[in-house]
């Protein structure tokens, strides 16, 4: 599709650019499987203000990839396509365990107040109510990488059949997979040894966040053009601190988004999405 | 690690499955939608295999399918699911919210350090990560420890021998010399960290022809061979052909309608009834969706194709 026939972005776009945004030029950036969003945000940010990143692809850890279409799946040649090699596995998580790798992506079906991740079991994980999938490499990479970018397609609260919120955003996660600034015991990154700064940014289809560096509590910075603070409480189980200056997230431009079209031919990232927030879209019109 | 000097390594299917006890702690090559060796875990289900320990990164059919035919008594995976594509994977989470199977889930460094510590013979290796996460519960067997250098606090991960690992290669030799093109994910490892090594292959070929493809695997760490062309169906083994997202998305149905519906619709069509592989591959298209398959390499628009089957698509 051509720039200037591009009118609108759509709610997944806006949020791709968002979380493309969190990345820094130079930086070694890898997203694990089963990311579409990440991909096409690492895909977009090398293209665009990240010329110097490096980008390790998912599962098949090709270095600067250049697919023909995003598949499903993510361990498929056609995600390594264009690469200058493939490493190995050890080689991709000793980069992080050394210290080395800049950013990576990371979502779960329960979040907390200081970016901790659930993705193994709801309920107890020795007998699970309801068993997750699991971490992949999450539990490591959120202790070593430098910097986490959370994504998450799912705060919005469901109700369940007794009209009760099922919050994602949750006081009391049952199982931590992946770490964030604190710990059960209270224990800050630091005192655990852990290497890397933890999570940066948060990007929800209800807004963008950050941590507030005092007490490390996710803390609210931008939120969309038809989301409200007030959307964001209603959703979140704990009480997030909300910035004085919470702005409203800059769209994508008409270029930004074309790429992101041209990248995923498949709208494969829309798996990830509800339908509701599929059919979100945001004009262009005005910032053209 | 034994060695394993024979010079003909080529047995059938059924020969190499039965290398597979009971028990056994299986390593799984492959990972999500690639190269996983399925036609030997279908055979292992034949032969009624129990209780296995499976162990792996990230995984998706193969270990469904094992759960789904109650093989398996303890999955000590990072990831078991179909992520975009069709979402979680049913027969895994019943298995372990029913309580056939104990949830052991891994994380793939904490994997990867526990079997170089057996490919390096020692008995531990140090992780810094870890800690604070609710894995050190679920995994008595991780000591913490003060480092004497440091002072930092560590996670000791004790060695993983896998008493199995079982590959799918592209290329291998009748000696058992393999060449397995990448993404390798943790074959590698699972070969050198095993007690037995099970290798099928693509194709057998001749030990001049393997050598010019530069094997990456010695025929002394494999027990045995089996050339199983399409043995990797229905996950992937480029060049060969793509990962049958068709075929998956039947799997996917007929495993998340229940346990009687999996039994009757796929474990009988496709592991029990068919008497052969070549039977199994008639039953999943034969040779018309083999050239379906291969049509990757026809360009990208048929090679998106694949990926665009309508039926099995998840909201």
């Amino acid at each position: 599709m051509k720039e200037q026939e591009i009118s609108y972005a759509t709610l997944p776009e806006v949020m791709i650019s968002q979380v493309a945004r969190t990345i820094r030029d130079g930086e070694l950036v890898f997203h694990g499987y089963g990311s579409p969003v990440p991909a096409l945000a690492m895909l977009l940010a090398r293209r665009t203000h990240a010329p110097h990143m490096v980008h390790i692809e998912g599962a098949t850890y090709g270095v600067n990839p250049d697919p023909p279409f995003l598949p499903p799946t993510s361990n498929d040649w056609s995600l390594s396509r264009g690469s200058v090699l493939a490493l190995g596995i050890t080689d991709l998580f000793d980069i992080a365990a050394r210290g080395d790798m800049g950013r990576m992506f990371l979502s779960g079906v329960q979040v907390d107040r200081y970016g901790n991740l659930n993705v193994t079991a709801i309920g107890s994980a020795a007998a699970p109510r309801v068993k997750l999938p699991g971490s992949g490499g999450g539990c490591n990479l959120s202790a070593d990488v430098q910097h986490i970018t959370i994504w998450t397609t799912g705060h919005r609260a469901s109700l369940n059949k007794a009209g009760k919120r099922q919050y994602r955003f949750v006081k009391q996660i049952d199982f931590i997979s992946s770490i964030g600034h604190v710990a059960r015991d209270g224990r800050a990154r630091a005192a655990l040894g852990l290497r890397g700064g933890g999570p940066e940014w948060v990007v929800t289809e209800l807004g963008v966040f950050d941590f507030d560096p005092g007490t490390h509590v996710l803390r609210l910075r931008r939120l969309y053009p038809d989301t409200t603070v007030q959307d964001v409480l209603d959703n979140t189980e704990f009480e997030p601190v909300i910035a004085p200056d919470v702005s409203v997230v800059s769209l994508p431009s008409p270029a930004d988004v074309a790429l992101i079209r041209r990248f995923d031919p498949l709208n494969t990232h829309q798996r990830e999405f509800k339908s509701t927030d599929v059919s979100r879209r945001f004009s262009l019109q005005d910032s053209q | 690690m034994p060695v394993f000097t024979s010079e003909q390594k080529q047995a059938s299917l059924a020969e190499a499955a039965a290398i597979v006890q009971d028990g056994m702690t299986v390593a799984v090559g492959g990972g999500l939608s690639w190269r996983e060796p399925m036609a030997l875990l279908r055979e292992l289900i034949r032969q009624g295999r129990r209780d296995l320990h499976v162990i792996g990164t990230a995984h998706g059919v193969d270990v469904d399918l094992l759960c789904g035919a109650s093989a398996v008594s303890i999955i000590e995976e990072s990831y078991v699911g179909f992520e975009q594509d069709f979402g979680m994977a049913p027969n895994f989470r019943r298995a372990c919210q029913q309580g056939q199977t104990k949830v052991h889930d891994t994380c793939c460094h904490t994997l990867l350090q526990q079997l170089r510590a057996a490919e390096y013979g020692v008995p531990f290796l140090p992780v810094r990560s870890i800690q604070g996460t609710d894995f050190l519960q679920l995994h008595p067997e991780y000591k913490t420890m003060t480092c004497p250098f440091t002072g930092l606090p560590l996670v000791l991960v004790p060695a993983l021998v896998p008493d199995v690992a079982i590959v799918h290669a592209q290329y291998g030799d009748a000696q058992g010399n393999l060449k397995i093109l990448p993404p390798l994910v943790a074959d590698m490892l699972f070969i050198r960290a095993a007690r037995h090594v099970i290798a099928t292959v693509e194709q057998l070929v001749p030990t001049e022809e393997l050598q010019a493809m530069e094997p990456n695997i010695p025929y002394f760490w494999v027990e045995v061979v089996v050339e199983v062309p399409y043995g990797a169906h229905p996950t992937s083994c480029y060049p060969f052909y793509a990962y049958d997202r068709r075929h998956l998305a039947e799997y996917y149905h007929a495993a998340s309608a229940g346990p009687e519906t999996f039994a009757r619709e796929y474990l009988a069509r496709y592991v029990y009834e068919p008497a052969s592989h070549d039977d199994y591959l008639q039953r999943v298209g034969g040779a018309l969706r083999q050239r379906e398959l291969e049509s990757w390499k026809e360009g990208d628009d048929t090679w998106r194709a694949l990926f665009t089957a309508p039926e099995g698509a998840i909201a």
